[in-house]
């Protein structure tokens, strides 16, 4: 009967409006968030930009120079940092970082250390060899965390655990566009852009370039991871915001639709109604 | 001569100070180092330990300062420091039940290598800051 599926479809709108609301929300918070986290971002990029300019001035200042954490050898293992959502809903950010890890190469010559919840999950379900799977909070890690994460890595690439270090996160090319990106930490890109060789000033190093530039390189590492990290969660924030725009959008208009297919119900019944009155009228 | 020169203190949150001042006393990693106005060019890699401005206008500031890297260059001093706390704002309690913690976990930790590097980086570290304060 027609009294019927007007119930339902009142129940429907109403199902789908709370959930409007909830989408309509998260959109809110999402977007409040992210200029937070790009603010953030922003804050940490001369930390690493300064720190690169001296290691590489110290290259270029030294002819006999050579460090452990500058020397190219064969790549038999990489480490790879992965660093994923702690939630979802939020578009393709997630499933976009998992699918970029499975081109990245053979499983036997990875080593994973994931960084947020869905990471974690996703790597240890699926037999990936895991570093460590205590960084399960992507959105809230700290600057201390990253350097004891440097100091990790680094240690482990002495020890000749792994030969290359990279980190998988998600680049915020614009707030409609985030696409995963990798930036190779260690060894470092040694010669890449040379600081202008013209006039140089000479600089005393203490006790020497070499033991200086060994100790600001975990420094310079956990600063750059440091702003990945801030990356890929303005990045994360900023996938949700577009998901749960269209989400609301497409909340919006099943509620058009469903109000339409409503009245014309109840116009319905009321015809219906009528015409069974008018015909015991006439008999 | 000018007897000031320019500090500038960057951690990754972003820059903290930047001033004019007369010395500027931190722990490198091969010992305590106090910089005066026209220094030659230095650089050095900064250890765990207390820092002590001395500003322009007379004023003394106190800091923890924990790891990063001092330049100066043409007489501008650039301090990029992994923490960079001043005396004001160190919780001492908060250090307190760090070092507490840290201790806990040196006890703990007895063979495993990476354990004690962590426990005793952490443990440095709250100790700085306690001796800043007090």
């Amino acid at each position: 009967m027609a009294g019927a599926s007007m119930k339902d479809i009142k129940l429907r709108i109403k199902s789908v409006q709370s959930t409007m609301q909830i989408t309509k929300a998260m959109e809110l918070v999402a977007s409040s968030k992210l200029r937070k986290a790009k603010l953030r971002q922003e804050s940490c990029r001369p930390y690493h930009e300064e720190l690169k300019r001296a290691l590489l001035e110290i290259e270029a200042s030294t002819n006999d120079f050579s460090s452990v954490y500058q020397q190219r050898r064969e790549v038999r293992k990489t480490c790879m940092i992965v660093i994923a959502g702690d939630r979802g809903l939020a578009g393709g950010y997630n499933s976009n970082i998992f699918k970029a890890v499975s081109e990245l190469g053979s499983r036997e010559e990875l080593c994973i250390l994931p960084i947020g919840k869905r990471a974690v999950e996703f790597f240890t379900r699926h037999g990936y060899e895991v570093l460590s799977s205590s960084f399960m909070e992507a959105a809230t890690i700290s600057v201390a965390d990253c350097f004891s994460i440097s100091e990790m890595l680094t240690q482990g690439y002495r020890d000749g655990q792994f030969d290359c270090v990279k980190v998988l996160y998600t680049k915020l090319v614009s707030l409609l566009s985030q696409v995963p990106d990798t930036m190779e930490l260690l060894p470092l890109a040694a010669g890449e852009e040379k600081p202008a060789p013209a006039v140089r000033e000479l600089v005393l190093y203490e006790p020497g370039a070499d033991a200086v530039y060994n100790a600001i390189v975990p420094n310079y590492i956990a600063g750059m991871l440091y702003g990945a990290m801030c990356e890929s969660v303005a990045s994360e924030l900023a996938a949700r915001r577009t998901a749960m725009d269209a989400a609301s959008k497409n909340a919006a208009e099943m509620i058009d639709d469903l109000s339409l297919r409503y009245n014309r119900a109840r116009q319905g019944a009321i015809t219906q109604e009528i015409t069974e009155i008018v015909a015991g009228a006439e008999q | 001569m000018s007897t000031t020169f320019r500090l500038r203190i960057s951690t990754p949150d972003g820059l903290i100070f930047d001033d004019e001042v007369t010395s500027f006393k931190a722990r490198m990693i091969d010992g305590d180092v106090g910089i005066l106005a026209n220094h030659t060019n230095y650089v050095s890699a900064v250890g765990a330990g207390e820092a002590v401005i001395h500003q322009a206008d007379g004023q003394t500031r106190k800091a923890a300062c924990i790891g990063g890297m001092l330049s100066v260059i043409s007489n501008e001093a650039h301090l990029i420091a992994t923490t960079f706390e001043w005396a004001d704002d160190i919780d001492l309690e908060r250090a307190m039940r760090a070092k507490e913690r840290a201790e806990q976990r040196l006890a703990e930790a007895k063979d495993d290598a990476r354990e004690v590097t962590l426990a005793t980086a952490k443990l440095r570290r709250a100790l700085v800051r306690i001796g800043v304060k007090s």
